[in-house]
C-alpha cells in the first residue's frame, strides 16, 4: 500500500535529472570518450542485469541461459538490418546470404525480443520442470546450443557462421541506449509490482504455499521467462548496436556469469541494485581501472606488478571484498527510496544531538 | 449433500503405508475434526485432499466431482499393500493443488508457510491472484485499475476479520506466532474457498488463544457460509467446536463419530487420549 507523505515522487525528477545529465556529458566530454562508453554498455547491461533479476532475484528461478537470450536477439537485430547493398560483402563466404529483405532497426530490435522469447517458451516447457541447480545447468547448455548452433555452417547463409556481422545500422548517440533501457526498465518495474510479480515472488518466497494459494507454477515461472528472456533479447540487440560489430564467440557463458555477477552484487530481488552495480561494474572493469593495465613509472621507479591484466586481478579483489562485507549485494532485496535515505539522515541528526 | 468425499484413499510410499484406506465424508456447514496420535497421517490425509500427494488408490470428490483418482501403477503395483487395488483401475485423475485451491479448498499449514518477504498485506492479497481476470499485460500496463482495487479491498476486509488490520503493513514473519497463524488463515479465506483446511490451527497457542480461536472458526464458518476440517491436539477445542470427529491411527480410521461418542471410546483413549493426556 502507498504509505502517505511519501517523498519517493522525488525520484522521478532524479531520474530525469540523470538523463539531462548524461546528454550534457555528451555533448562536453564527445561520443568517443570513455565516459560515454561507459555510460552506454552500463546502460544496456543495467537492462540485462535487471532481465535477469526478474528470474533469479523475483521469481527464484537460478537461470544460467541469459548469454543465450542475447545471442539471439543480437543474430536477430544484426541479420535483419544489414543494407542490402552490403550483404554481398558481408556474407561473402555464403553468396551474400539467403535473407532478401531488411527491417526498420526499431522492429528488428523488437524482433529480436520476440524471438529469443519464443525460444524461452519452447526451452520453458522441459526446462522449467527442474529444480534450482539443475535448471541453471539446462539453461547453460542451451546458451552454449545456441552458440554452436549459430557457428553452423550450415546455417551460414543466414547467420554468416563464425564470422563477422558488420554494416548494420547503430545509434548514433547515448541517449538511444539509456532510453531504450529505461523504458524497459520501467516496464519490468510495472510488471514487478502488478499482481504477477507478487506471484513471482510468491513463487520465490515458497512454492508449496504459492501453489496452495492457487498460483499455477508452470504458467508463472514459464510467463517470467518467456519476459525476462524477450529483455535479454532486446539488450542483446542493443549490445550489438553497441559493439557495431558482431561475432557469436563473445556470448560465452562467462558474459551470464558477468551479469550474475552484477545482479548479485546489486542485490537479488532489487531493481535498482541491479542498475547501480551495472554501471559500477563496467566502469570499474573498462575505465577506472585501467591504469593498472600499463607499466607506470613513479619518481623513475618502475611500479612492480602493474603490467598487461593486472587489472582483472584487482577487479577480482574488489568483487571479493564488496561479497564478503555485502553478501546481501549493494541494496540486499530493497529498492533506492527517498523516505530512507531522509530517515537515515534525520536518525544521524537526532544522534549528534 | 457431502462437500467432501474420500474414498478408501491409500497413501504408500515406497514399502511405508501412510494412509490406509481411510474413507470419509465431509458435509456441507459442518466442522470436522481429524484427530489422531503424531504420525498417524493427518497431514498426509490433508495433503492427499489438496493435491500435493498423488494417493495410491482412491478417490477424492469435492461436491460430488472427482478430485483425484488413482490405482496403483508401475512398481506400485507389485509393493502395494492396501486393498480395493482394482476398484479404479482404468480411472486416474491428478489435479495440481492450484487448480484444487481454485474449486474451492483452501488450507493452512502444519510448519507456518508465509511469504517471508512480504508484509501481511501482501500475504493476503497473494490469496486474491486466483480471483484475478487481468492477463500479464494488461496487469503491467495498469489496465486493470479496477479489479486492483476490488482485490486490495478485499485483502483489507480479511485482514480486519482476523483482526490483523492494524498489521497491514508489518513483515508477515515479524509477527507473534498466534498472530502468523491467523494471518495464514486470513490469507487462505482471501482464495475465496467453500472448504477450509486447517492444519492444526491452534500449535503453539496458549489456552486463551486457543479459546478465541474456537470462537473465531465458528464465526468465519458461519460469515462466509464454510465448511471446516481441521487437525488439532488441543482436545478441548477439538470437543468444544466439532460436529464430528475422525480418529485415525497408524493411517487406519479407528473411529468416527459425535465428541461425546470419541470420548467414551476405548479404542482411541487406548490409541491416544489415554496415552496423551495421562
Amino acid at each position: 500500500m502507498a504509505k502517505k507523505n511519501s517523498k519517493n515522487w522525488l525520484l522521478i525528477p532524479i531520474i530525469a535529472l540523470i538523463y539531462l545529465l548524461v546528454f550534457v556529458a555528451e555533448k562536453v566530454a564527445g561520443t568517443s570518450s570513455m565516459l560515454v562508453t561507459v555510460l552506454e554498455k552500463g546502460a544496456i547491461y543495467a537492462l540485462i542485469a535487471v532481465s535477469l533479476n526478474l528470474l533469479n532475484g523475483f521469481t527464484g528461478l537460478f537461470s544460467l541461459g541469459q548469454a543465450g537470450f542475447m545471442l539471439v536477439g543480437a543474430y536477430t537485430y544484426a541479420v535483419l538490418t544489414i543494407p542490402m547493398a552490403k550483404r554481398a560483402a558481408v556474407y561473402q563466404y555464403y553468396n551474400g546470404g539467403c535473407i532478401t529483405f531488411t527491417v526498420p532497426f526499431i522492429i528488428a530490435i523488437i524482433l529480436g525480443g520476440l524471438l529469443a522469447a519464443a525460444f524461452a517458451a519452447l526451452i520453458g516447457f522441459p526446462v522449467l520442470r527442474l529444480k534450482s541447480d539443475y535448471l541453471a545447468i539446462a539453461t547453460l547448455g542451451f546458451a552454449e546450443i545456441a552458440r554452436a548452433l549459430v557457428q553452423f555452417d550450415g546455417l551460414g547463409p543466414i547467420t554468416n557462421g563464425s564470422n563477422l556481422l558488420k554494416t548494420y545500422p547503430t545509434y548514433k548517440t547515448v541517449m538511444f541506449p539509456f532510453c531504450a533501457a529505461g523504458i524497459c526498465i520501467a516496464i519490468i518495474l510495472l510488471l514487478i509490482h502488478s499482481t504477477y510479480g507478487r506471484a513471482f515472488k510468491a513463487i520465490r518466497d515458497d512454492e508449496i504455499a504459492a501453489e496452495a494459494m492457487g498460483i499455477n507454477l508452470f504458467r508463472h515461472k514459464e510467463l517470467s521467462f518467456v519476459i525476462s528472456s524477450f529483455f535479454a533479447g532486446v539488450g542483446g540487440a542493443l549490445l550489438a548496436m553497441y559493439q557495431g560489430t558482431l561475432q557469436a564467440n563473445a556470448f560465452k557463458s562467462s558474459m551470464t556469469y558477468e551479469i550474475l555477477l552484477i545482479v548479485v552484487i546489486g542485490g537479488m530481488g532489487s531493481v535498482s541494485g541491479s542498475v547501480i552495480a551495472s554501471f559500477l561494474f563496467i566502469a570499474c572493469s573498462e575505465w577506472w581501472l585501467r591504469f593498472l593495465d600499463a607499466e607506470q613509472f613513479i619518481w623513475g621507479i618502475k611500479v612492480p606488478l602493474l603490467r598487461s591484466g593486472f587489472r582483472m586481478v584487482v577487479f577480482a579483489v574488489v568483487i571479493m571484498l564488496i561479497v564478503l562485507f555485502y553478501s546481501r549485494g549493494i541494496m540486499g532485496d530493497r529498492e533506492i527510496s527517498i523516505d530512507r535515505i531522509i530517515k537515515k539522515f534525520s536518525k544521524k541528526k537526532g544522534a549528534t544531538k | 449433500m457431502s462437500v467432501l468425499r474420500v474414498e478408501n484413499i491409500t497413501m504408500q510410499f515406497g514399502g511405508v503405508v501412510a494412509i490406509n484406506n481411510l474413507s470419509m465424508e465431509i458435509n456441507k456447514g459442518e466442522i470436522v475434526a481429524l484427530i489422531g496420535p503424531n504420525g498417524a497421517g493427518k497431514t498426509t490425509a490433508f495433503n492427499c485432499i489438496t493435491g500435493v500427494y498423488e494417493p495410491t488408490n482412491g478417490a477424492d470428490y469435492f461436491n460430488d466431482s472427482p478430485i483425484a483418482i488413482n490405482h496403483p501403477t508401475g512398481k506400485m503395483a507389485k509393493t502395494y499393500a492396501g486393498i480395493n487395488a482394482d476398484q479404479y483401475v482404468g480411472k486416474h485423475l491428478h489435479m495440481t493443488p492450484d487448480k484444487i485451491t481454485k474449486l474451492g479448498i483452501a488450507r493452512t499449514f502444519q510448519n507456518i508457510r508465509l511469504f517471508k518477504s512480504m508484509t501481511a498485506f501482501e500475504n493476503v492479497l497473494i490469496g486474491t491472484h486466483l480471483r484475478r481476470t487481468s492477463n500479464p499485460f494488461s496487469a503491467t500496463f495498469r489496465l486493470n485499475m479496477r479489479e486492483e482495487k476490488k482485490l486490495r479491498a478485499h485483502a483489507m476486509d480479511m485482514l480486519e476479520v482476523v483482526g490483523l488490520a492494524d498489521l497491514a503493513d508489518e513483515k508477515a514473519t515479524s509477527l507473534p506466532y498466534g498472530k502468523q497463524r491467523r494471518l495464514e488463515i486470513a490469507r487462505a479465506l482471501a482464495t475465496d474457498p467453500k472448504l477450509l483446511l486447517l492444519d492444526e490451527p491452534a500449535a503453539g497457542m496458549n489456552p486463551q488463544e486457543t479459546d478465541d480461536l474456537g470462537v473465531f472458526i465458528r464465526d468465519i464458518k458461519d460469515r462466509f457460509d464454510l465448511t471446516v476440517f481441521l487437525i488439532e491436539h488441543h482436545m478441548n477445542l477439538v470437543m468444544d467446536i466439532s460436529d464430528r470427529i475422525y480418529v485415525i491411527d497408524f493411517g487406519k480410521q479407528i473411529a468416527e463419530g459425535v465428541p461425546a461418542e470419541i470420548r467414551d471410546n476405548p479404542a482411541v483413549i487406548a490409541a491416544y487420549l489415554g496415552v496423551d493426556e495421562e
